[in-house]
């Protein structure tokens, strides 16, 4: 699918309006605009410098956690999507990435800015490590390979080094702070995350235009083939999952900085299976695939199932007696979830984001597109 | 040195086997001989009995993958659902008409319909579906008190069965032709499913399944203790004992049924080839649709077994995942395999729980560690069939 398509009408007479992001003006200010409207957004809120009601506060705080969701899966969409190599472990990379940046602010002293690569780097290592055994195997013997690291590594972070990250019990992460400027408020957390998100995006966008992220999509194609056309396979799989896991320690350690506290309960293996449900709701393999994901998850679990539960607490009684209405509330999450993931595997494999691109191209074709 | 390297290469890797053996001897040695010899017997024991039940797991995952090539990651909520279905119908509480009857049509619906809807059109199928439906919630209501154990046997088979067929119907068929990525998620959303399912229903107490409590009226001791043969005390708990002896028993009953009936016989030929068994005249979705119930009613036994064992709670998915490190360990499509990798991993949950006491080591570590170890030396495990690959 050729994201890049054009107008009719529009050529390129030059190679960087071939290798450009945006290819027309229009395409360059509605990119550009929206950037600035996201970053204007916290302005607008009740505890905004001007004090306007206009955007509820709850927003902020709902953009914050999707766009720090959105690294983490982007970093499973290089390795899933692009590289094709299935993790069930990347909450647990998530984790390290969180921890790790802790313990640097707590234990060596150091400010947010320097913990945040530093952390990255130290996930992105981690993950190399358990990376290790695609060298051998692949397909369902590296999935169990990521299953076993999402469980050794929380066993590590609990018991061996409980010194360091007290355990199962939450641990407290100094606020953030720039000359002066503390970072404490949820409005102010906004202008750290979200420009981080949106050159984390532009970045993989562009890792995956690279000679780097052909070569992963040929492993994912046919690994045996790349390997024939002189990839080196091995060496590619490594560094997807250093870039994975990279991408993971990011939004760990974001996580980390923006609740101020951290603990071992939010990285388990039901926000692997969660992380991966987005990829694929989103759609994997598509740049845009974890944004629609994390948004439709996200709205799904903070929007809809409160809306629903209060009919559901009026039918359940009269219709099924042997349920007990204090059960719907927590179990109703999973069964939504499970639901929609599986509606997502068998009506619309691709996900979102391909209806997405149907959508952009036939409205760049027009009128010459063929309404789908 | 490149050459030297690979010219010796076998020497090398021998060396090197030789050293991480060694140095596993130094490490362990003297915390094996810090234990006193009773100590590492009863572990020994704990170990072999545990290891029953993540046997019986373990077939049951090794009989959908050879059957449909699925891994079913779902298995721990099966066994669940099938532990609390029984529990439901074994407790003495009056069993519904309604539910009993939804349960009964349902699973009587879904097994004449494995090769699809038409089934129903036909006013015989209806007859009998119609029927078994109504005898079956007869036999369930009616069962006076005292016959709780004929109720819930019957009550959790048609359970089990249920969930087995509609997964395979709902989640698996549509997919079929889909890459493993879409399979393996496919499952993951069965268990979430489930989940909410059990949790619904359920909710999220632990719930005691007192199913061996009749032991101690016949004689048996609980638990049985050995004092006289080493320097301590034995102890070996009956409700572990049993359990594991009934587990054997059925992973035996399955094994014999795939070995001496005509439709397993009929499943071991579709897990060959699935070409070849349709050329033969083999019903290839029917059967899928029974290895999935088998494996299912097999969760559901290793779910009760183990919830008498200890207790119907959330802990059993994290007990079934465990079990996938026993599944490679012996090798994925091999059912003797699924017998040895469950006792091995059993073994080395109990020694470890031993050897480094105080961080649940065992239960939550070493059967990952002995993933990775097998994944990084013998990834197609003890027995299975090694994978020959194609462009």
């Amino acid at each position: 699918m050729s994201a890049n398509i054009r107008p009719s009408g529009v050529f390129d007479v030059k190679y960087a309006q071939d290798i450009s992001l945006n290819r027309t003006t229009s395409d360059r200010w509605i990119a550009n605009g929206l950037f600035v409207l996201l970053l204007l957004i916290p302005l607008f809120t009740i505890e905004g410098p001007f004090g306007i009601n206009l955007i509820p506060q709850l927003w902020i705080g709902t953009i914050v956690r999707i766009s720090i969701f959105v690294i983490a899966v982007q970093g499973l969409n290089i390795l899933i999507g692009y590289t094709g190599q299935i993790s069930l472990g990347h909450a647990a990379f998530m984790a390290v990435g969180a921890y790790s940046s802790a313990i640097f602010a707590r234990e060596f002293g150091m400010s947010f800015w320097v913990a945040l690569p530093l952390s990255a780097i130290f996930t992105g290592i981690v993950g190399l490590i358990f990376g290790l055994p695609s060298l051998r195997v692949k397909g369902f013997y590296l999935a169990m390979a990521t299953l076993a690291a999402q469980f050794i590594i929380p066993w590590l972070l609990r018991y061996p080094l409980e010194g360091l990250t007290n355990g199962s019990r939450p641990i407290e992460v100094p606020i953030p702070e720039l000359f002066g400027i503390s970072f404490a408020h949820e409005n102010a957390m906004y202008y750290i995350v979200i420009p981080l998100t949106v050159f984390m995006m532009l970045a993989a966008r562009n890792i995956l235009r690279t000679r780097i992220g052909r070569a992963f999509i040929s492993v994912r194609d046919n690994d045996l083939a790349a390997e024939l056309l002189g990839i080196n396979v091995f060496s590619y799989k490594l560094q997807a999952f250093f870039l994975s896991s990279l991408y993971a320690g990011v939004a760990g350690c974001l996580l980390a900085f923006e609740a101020n506290s951290l603990t071992l309960d939010s990285f388990l293996l039901d926000r692997s299976i969660e992380t991966l449900a987005m990829l694929v709701i989103g759609g994997a393999g598509f740049p845009l695939g974890p944004l629609f994901g994390v948004a439709f998850v996200n709205l799904l679990s903070q929007n809809i199932i409160p809306a629903v539960i209060p009919w559901f607490n009026s039918i359940i009684p009269t219709l099924f007696p042997f349920i007990n209405t204090v059960n719907v509330f927590a179990a109703l999450n999973p069964l939504l979830f499970g639901g929609s993931l599986m509606l997502f595997l068998i009506a619309a494999p691709r996900g979102i984001a391909h209806r997405w691109e149907i959508f952009k191209i036939s409205w760049k074709l027009r009128p010459f597109s063929q309404t789908r | 040195m490149t050459k030297v390297l690979r010219d010796n290469q076998k020497l090398f890797t021998w060396l090197i086997w030789g050293l991480v053996i060694v140095g596993a001897l130094l490490w362990f040695g003297p915390i094996i001989g810090a234990q006193r010899s009773y100590r590492l017997v009863q572990s020994t024991i704990t170990g072999v009995l545990v290891g029953g039940v993540y046997a019986l797991i373990a077939l049951g995952i090794v009989v959908i993958n050879k059957a449909s090539g699925v891994f079913n990651f779902a298995h721990g909520w099966m066994m669940l659902a099938g532990g609390l279905i029984f529990y439901s119908f074994f407790s003495a509480v009056p069993i519904s008409p309604v539910a009993a009857g939804a349960l009964s049509f349902f699973t009587v619906i879904m097994a004449l319909t494995t090769n699809g809807w038409r089934a129903l059109r036909e006013p015989r199928t209806l007859l009998i579906a119609i029927g078994a439906s109504v005898v079956l919630t007869v036999v369930l209501s009616i069962l006076p008190t005292g016959w709780e154990m004929i109720r819930a046997i019957i009550g959790a088979g048609l359970g089990a069965v249920l969930v087995g067929l509609v997964a395979e119907r709902f989640a698996i068929r549509p997919l079929i032709g889909q890459p493993l990525f879409a399979m393996v998620l496919m499952t993951l959303a069965l268990s979430e499913l489930l989940h909410g399912f059990t949790q619904l229903i359920w909710g999220s107490v632990e719930l005691p399944l007192s199913l061996f409590a009749g032991l101690s009226q016949i004689g048996i001791p609980s638990p049985i203790r050995i004092t006289d043969v080493l320097d301590g005390p034995l102890i070996i708990r009956t409700e572990l004992l049993v359990a594991f002896a009934l587990s054997i028993a059925a992973f035996g009953a399955f094994v014999a049924f795939f070995r001496f009936t005509s439709v397993g016989l009929a499943m071991r030929a579709t897990a060959e080839n699935q070409k070849l068994g349709q050329a033969v005249g083999l019903r290839v979705r029917a059967i899928l649709a029974v290895a999935w119930a088998i494996a299912s009613l097999l969760g559901g036994v290793a779910g009760i077994l183990q919830g008498a064992a200890t207790s119907l709670s959330l802990n059993m998915p994290l007990l079934a995942l465990r079990a996938f490190p026993a599944v490679l360990l012996g090798g994925l499509e091999s059912i003797p395999g699924a017998l040895i990798g469950g006792l091995a991993i059993g073994l080395v949950q109990e020694w470890a729980n031993l050897l480094f006491p105080g961080s649940q080591a065992g239960t939550e570590l070493a059967p990952y560690v002995v993933l990775m170890i097998v994944l990084v030396i013998r990834p197609d495990g003890l027995f299975g069939q090694k994978r020959i690959e194609r462009i």
